[in-house]
């Protein structure tokens, strides 16, 4: 018996009941200063190109934030931490930062959340050939470019023409119709519908893969103990894809800060700034209004709200491995 | 003494200018114009004619200009009207101006002329010289900062009400002449079963182009020119307001799309007046050739056009007609000046300012003459007359004024057509952007 089979006793019902499971200890082998060097060698061109590629603009970029650049004559004032304090000043940056909190909330509940739900009942189908086809019919939406389906959704959400003010007329409850991307109230909502019904597919795949690398046997024991499909998703299913879990919620949150895409498509912000998030507010600053010193400090607080949610939820994350 | 505050603004001063490593562009290279072009190299262009039908004017004039000087090449950059604007600021940001590019009139024009990026070309083209002689006065105004010339005027351009003859008809409703004049048609018209104006505004500017006309006629010129400028502006005329006002009166009443018309496309509410479902759709020269071309149901019913009607009572200029010029700028840095200046020649002679007024083109050509009613259609032919008529032409509002007004211009046009601000709102904010401009 090797000691992995061995490791395997445990975990077989641990998850059922909750409790962490604790991997097995591994033997550190020693290594010398020259097989370290040698590791540093092999390491050396990935960290060169993040150095040059990653590193160097973000450093770059805090150095066009703390300047006033005037792109036609080329000249830079060096303005201390003034675009930062304008960010403080300007409402419309706040209502974009919302803007991404609540895209951020939108994607967790259906993209994290929704879609795990979705890839159980999925995964949990007798027949191969339907778990086959719902992947393929769920993931196809994925396979479209954010760009055309924001052209896609702006027709379906055009006021007059469009298909979902025609359904909601045709169900009788037309009165509900909107002019949904040209009301400040519903355009942003209307532009995370839209990116929920696009990205939903593929985190519902990511998660199917993960459902499909757990052990058939958890199930059977926990089966056998009694246990019903919801408490087997529960007490099996979510604490044996708490990584993929925590890696989705870092990927979407961290997504739905860089959003700029389908904003730009389907209402480049309007209107009157109401859909404007993080990116589009950048975009703006620098290339309609020349105020590139002020995009740059923008691109600076998005990335210091992405780094520490990452962190965040890496922090929150790390003591949560379940091996198998 | 310094400081410690001191010496780490000191140090964040320098590192900032270390990081971002750039340096003021270099003094502009005075460009000599007059030289005899050498016909070698490559002429780069950037221009505003990318997508079809207008894709092919500058590909056909790089080949007929090739096989009178075969040596030249040319490095032609296409962008739409959208896509033009970030274009030309990565390419100004990275020193990277083609030989030749598209440029608007007004503030767009002077931020590349007070940079040295744009070559003068009073020599050349001022009145009075053989080219210049061939482009009416006005256009070549339009590019006149100071007492000098900084750009080639390609094609003219003017806003006007579009109309199907046959719905005026059915309604019992002649093209008014006032603003009440046209509120009230438009009851007419929704009472003959037809949608009185098809409005889309889900890019900001079509608002914003009834407005500026509105301005003109409500805010006295002296008044609106020191506006535009933000050392000298104040936008508190109550003209404003008025104008303001009787947009979203204009919004009210006569289009069905109303407080939604920021969920419409423009190119939406063109369709309506092409297919006959609308009556009217306020648009420019340049689009008369697509929304009442051949084989639109409005050609077959009769297309006319009317300058937007001035209300009763303003204090601004009843004559005046939005619109402006657009033209190309020649790189005060290019070091083919004089070849760009030949191939502008040519672009501008007589033969081919025709091919550009004529459809699929219709883009009413700034040479004196090209316009006719042998190669232009009807509406064509009188838009560009109203314009040369009119007592004063106003440039558009988003591109006169500087971007963060502009900009303040457009949120508020929106936010005034889905009721989320009021006209005072909008001028507020209008000012404290203008204020913050400054």
């Amino acid at each position: 018996m090797t000691v992995n089979e061995l490791t395997r006793g445990p975990a077989l019902t641990a998850p059922v009941s909750g409790a962490a499971i604790e991997p097995p200890k591994k033997r550190r082998t020693g290594s010398s200063p020259l097989a370290a060097a040698r590791g540093l060698i092999w390491v050396l061109p990935a960290v060169a190109l993040l150095a040059v590629f990653v590193y160097l603009p973000l450093a770059q970029n805090f150095g066009f934030s703390v300047i006033e650049w005037d792109i036609y004559t080329g000249t830079q004032t060096f303005i201390g931490l003034e675009n930062y304090q304008k960010i403080i000043e300007d409402p419309v940056f706040w209502s974009a930062l919302v803007n991404n909190v609540w895209y951020s909330i939108i994607s967790v509940v259906f993209q994290v959340c929704g879609a795990l739900v979705l890839a159980a009942l999925i995964e949990s189908l007798r027949s191969d050939r339907w778990r086959k086809a719902f992947r393929v019919i769920y993931f196809i939406p994925s396979a479209i470019s954010l760009t055309v389906a924001g052209l896609l959704f702006y027709f379906i959400y055009e006021p007059r023409l469009g298909l979902l003010n025609a359904a909601l007329d045709g169900l009788g409850v037309g009165e509900l119709g909107q002019a949904w991307l040209g009301q400040e109230n519903t355009a942003i909502f209307a532009i995370i519908a839209m990116s929920q019904w696009q990205g939903f597919g593929y985190c519902t795949l990511l998660f199917a893969v993960a459902l499909q690398r757990i052990p058939s046997e958890l199930y059977e024991a926990a089966a056998i103990d009694g246990v019903g499909p919801v408490r087997r998703f529960f007490s099996v299913s979510i604490p044996l894809v708490r990584e993929m879990t925590g890696l989705m919620m870092i990927v979407t949150v961290s997504g739905a800060f860089q959003v700029f895409n389908e904003v730009m498509v389907m209402t480049t912000g309007g209107p009157n700034n109401s859909s404007q998030v993080l990116g589009t507010w950048l975009y703006r600053s620098g290339f309609v209004r020349n105020d590139f010193g002020y995009a740059a400090a923008i691109a600076t607080a998005i990335f210091v709200v992405t780094l520490a949610l990452a962190l965040a939820q890496l922090w929150i994350s790390r003591k949560r491995r379940v091996e198998w | 003494m310094p400081t410690l505050r001191q010496t780490g603004l000191a140090a964040m001063a320098a590192a900032a200018i270390a990081l971002t490593g750039c340096a003021p562009q270099a003094p502009a290279a005075t460009a000599d114009l007059t030289a005899e072009p050498q016909y070698s190299g490559t002429l780069s262009i950037l221009t505003k004619f990318g997508g079809e039908p207008l894709e092919s004017y500058f590909n056909d004039l790089a080949v007929e200009y090739q096989k009178l000087h075969p040596d030249v090449e040319f490095e032609l950059i296409q962008e739409t009207d959208q896509s033009i604007k970030d274009k030309t600021k990565t390419l100004t940001a990275s020193q990277a101006l083609p030989d030749i590019y598209f440029t608007w009139a007004g503030n767009w024009a002077e931020n590349f002329v007070k940079a040295g990026l744009a070559a003068d070309l009073t020599e050349v083209i001022e009145p009075g010289t053989e080219w210049g002689d061939t482009f009416g006065e006005a256009s070549l105004d339009a590019f006149k900062y100071g007492d000098k010339y900084y750009a080639v005027p390609l094609y003219n351009n003017g806003k006007f009400m579009g109309y199907n003859e046959r719905i005026f008809d059915e309604a019992g409703v002649q093209p008014p002449t006032t603003f009440d004049e046209l509120i009230d048609a438009c009851g007419a018209i929704r009472q003959a079963g037809y949608e009185p104006i098809a409005f889309g505004n889900k890019d900001g500017w079509p608002a914003l182009h009834y407005l500026q006309q509105l301005f003109a006629y409500n805010v006295p010129a002296e008044t609106l020119q020191d506006d535009f400028y933000p050392e000298t502006a104040t936008w508190d005329h109550e003209g404003y307001l008025t104008s303001l006002e009787q947009f979203a009166t204009l919004v009210e009443e006569c289009t069905d799309t109303g407080a939604d018309s920021n969920g419409v496309l423009y190119t939406t509410a063109q369709q309506a007046l092409a297919e006959g479902r609308a009556a009217m759709y306020y648009q420019e020269i340049l689009e008369f050739d697509s929304s009442a071309g051949e084989g639109t149901t409005v050609a077959g019913d009769g297309f006319g056009i009317f300058p937007l009607p001035a209300p009763a009572g303003g204090e601004g200029d009843a004559g005046a007609i939005e619109g402006s010029p657009e033209g190309y700028i020649i790189n005060a840095g290019s070091e083919r000046a004089a070849l760009a200046v030949d191939f502008m020649k040519f672009a501008t002679s007589v033969e081919n300012a025709a091919t550009l007024s004529a459809p699929p083109y219709g883009q009413p050509s700034a040479v004196i003459g090209s316009v006719s009613d042998q190669n232009s259609s009807p509406a064509v032919v009188e838009g560009i007359e109203l314009v040369n008529d009119a007592s004063s032409t106003v440039i558009w509002l988003d591109s006169v004024t500087v971007p963060d007004v502009a900009d303040a211009w457009l949120a508020g046009g929106e936010a005034l057509i889905s009721g989320d601000s009021t006209p005072e709102e909008i001028l507020a904010s209008v000012q404290a952007a203008s204020e913050g401009a400054k």
